[in-house]
């Protein structure tokens, strides 16, 4: 009775272990298929263009949503912590640090991925259950070159701005916490920054935009592309994609710092 | 030609076809006769290439497509047409977008050419008119002939439908087989046919291959559906439903 029960639960696990390998090998090719599309990009060139807007200026005021509450907290908060050492002149450092190499960049990955990984999660989905991806296939068109390709580009190319734009605005806001709440003068907040700033602080920053960009639209697009059972379905797809992509960036976002850290130390 | 030869496909362990033999002629209507989710629009996808069979191979005028890549398989898909049973129109282009999209995409033709062939399909499929307006504004039986057109404009041999009657009202259903049988008259085209609905076999096929618990347990004339002894087959005709 026990060793049936065993034996059924290891049967069982063994049975989740093989779908999630053979999913991880279907991604891994259509992962390899999107990006060996990229050469097409000068055909569906109004394509990468749409999703640029999508992705890249339709993105900006959750971007500054997302940069201007970290740069505020952290100057905020780092600030309070420094009083009490009587380090407050090293509030800039501080702040630039987690805007700049940490927080700025997960949470733009964060809410990237629920916004723009929703939107393709559920997107292809509906276009998957509504069998218009077997019809592009059906009628001559590839899928991938067609639909993946054009957002993966535009995420890679527009991240890189955003990820900019990000850094700037929580750093702005965190000089004005600083010297509106702290009563520092922006140029000592200024002068803690500049002069210790180094290219490893901008190379972990830039880095993690493509990283973050390959995760978000690839994770997002193979679920929609792998939704299936109606609308519901399209639905779980989208869930699984955010889930997944977001989880993906958290990991991601620990590994590009430790390796360039590591390397450029 | 189309052919399907000894064709099992299996999803995990459920089978879904089992060695499923069929082949359809030329200038020949062919339905494909059986209840719901039994595998019928799976024939469909699997002349197209769009699914590999487990095992089997599927011709295209004498050619195995079962090995095919992709890329190869595309010049071959362009020989039939299909409509699917939801349509799968792009919601984002109007009418006229949606025919011209794949020639644009597949054929370096000039723009009046494009509108021509365009023009012809829209004359065609009675929606003159309507070509500047998006698939959410029609009817499910003007959508169904948006679709139509869509699968003539590389001009196959052969337009394969899954289930073009299917949530039809009547009147729509009856224009529907009317053009399909038309476009054989005129056109001199094929067509595969997949339905649940017995008397469409009987309004247009003029062969029929009956698919049950994965096999095909019929394949002739529509005509001598009758003569078949099989339970299932008798059941049918008595009924004429096969929501079973």
């Amino acid at each position: 009775m026990a060793s049936t029960f065993i034996g059924n639960y290891v049967d069982s696990k063994m049975l989740r272990l093989k779908e999630l390998l053979l999913t991880m090998q279907e991604f891994f090719y259509f992962a390899l298929r999107a990006f060996s599309t990229l050469p097409k990009a000068k055909r569906y060139w109004r394509d990468v263009l749409d999703q640029a807007l999508i992705c890249g200026v339709e993105s900006i005021p959750i971007v500054l949503v997302s940069s201007i509450s970290i740069g505020a907290l952290m100057s905020m908060e780092v600030g309070n912590l420094l009083e009490e050492f009587g380090a407050k002149t090293m509030l800039g450092r501080s702040t630039s640090n987690a805007v700049l190499r940490e927080l700025g960049p997960l949470l733009m990955g964060l809410m990237l991925s629920a916004r723009y990984g929703s939107r393709n999660g559920a997107e292809l989905g509906a276009m998957q259950i509504s069998e218009q991806i077997d019809a592009l296939r059906a009628f001559g068109t590839d899928p991938i070159a067609k639909l993946v390709m054009p957002r993966l580009l535009a995420a890679l190319i527009m991240f890189v701005p955003l990820i900019a734009l990000s850094d700037f605005a929580g750093l702005q806001t965190g000089a004005l916490v600083a010297e509106y709440y702290h009563k520092i003068d922006p140029g000592i907040f200024w002068n803690s920054i500049y002069p210790r700033l180094a290219p490893k602080d901008f190379v972990v920053s830039f880095l993690k935009a493509p990283v973050f960009a390959i995760i978000i639209t690839l994770v997002s697009s193979f679920n929609g592309f792998s939704a299936r059972g109606g609308t519901a379905g399209v639905g779980r797809s989208t869930i699984k994609g955010i889930v997944a992509s977001s989880g993906l960036v958290l990991v991601a976002n620990f590994y590009v710092s430790k390796i360039v850290l590591d390397i450029m130390h | 030609m189309i052919e399907l030869r000894n064709v099992t496909l299996k999803y995990g362990e459920k089978v879904i076809l089992d060695k499923v033999s069929l082949a359809v002629q030329d200038n020949t209507i062919k339905a494909i006769l059986g209840p719901s989710g039994v595998g019928k629009s799976t024939i469909i996808k699997l002349m197209l290439g769009l699914i590999k069979p487990n095992s089997g191979q599927v011709f295209v005028d004498g050619v195995d497509i079962t090995p095919m890549k992709e890329a190869n398989l595309y010049p071959i898909r362009r020989k039939m047409g299909i409509v699917f049973q939801g349509n799968a129109l792009f919601d984002s282009m109007t009418i006229a977008q949606n025919m011209s999209f794949f020639l644009r995409e597949n054929l370096r033709l000039p723009d009046e050419e494009i509108r021509r062939r365009v023009m012809e399909q829209i004359r065609f499929a009675g929606l003159e008119g309507y070509e500047d307006q998006l698939p959410e504004s029609l009817s499910g039986g003007m959508k169904k002939r948006v679709a139509i057109g869509r699968a003539l404009i590389f001009n196959p041999k052969m337009i394969l439908f899954d289930e073009p009657t299917a949530g039809l009202d009547p009147v729509s259903s009856r224009k529907i087989l009317n053009l399909i049988t038309s476009l054989k008259k005129s056109n001199d085209l094929g067509a595969v046919f997949v339905t649940h609905i017995i008397d469409d076999v009987f309004a247009i096929a003029d062969e029929v291959a009956v698919l049950y618990q994965s096999k095909i347990i019929f394949d002739g004339p529509t005509e001598k559906l009758h003569e078949s002894e099989h339970p299932f087959i008798r059941s049918i005709l008595s009924d004429k439903i096969l929501e079973l």
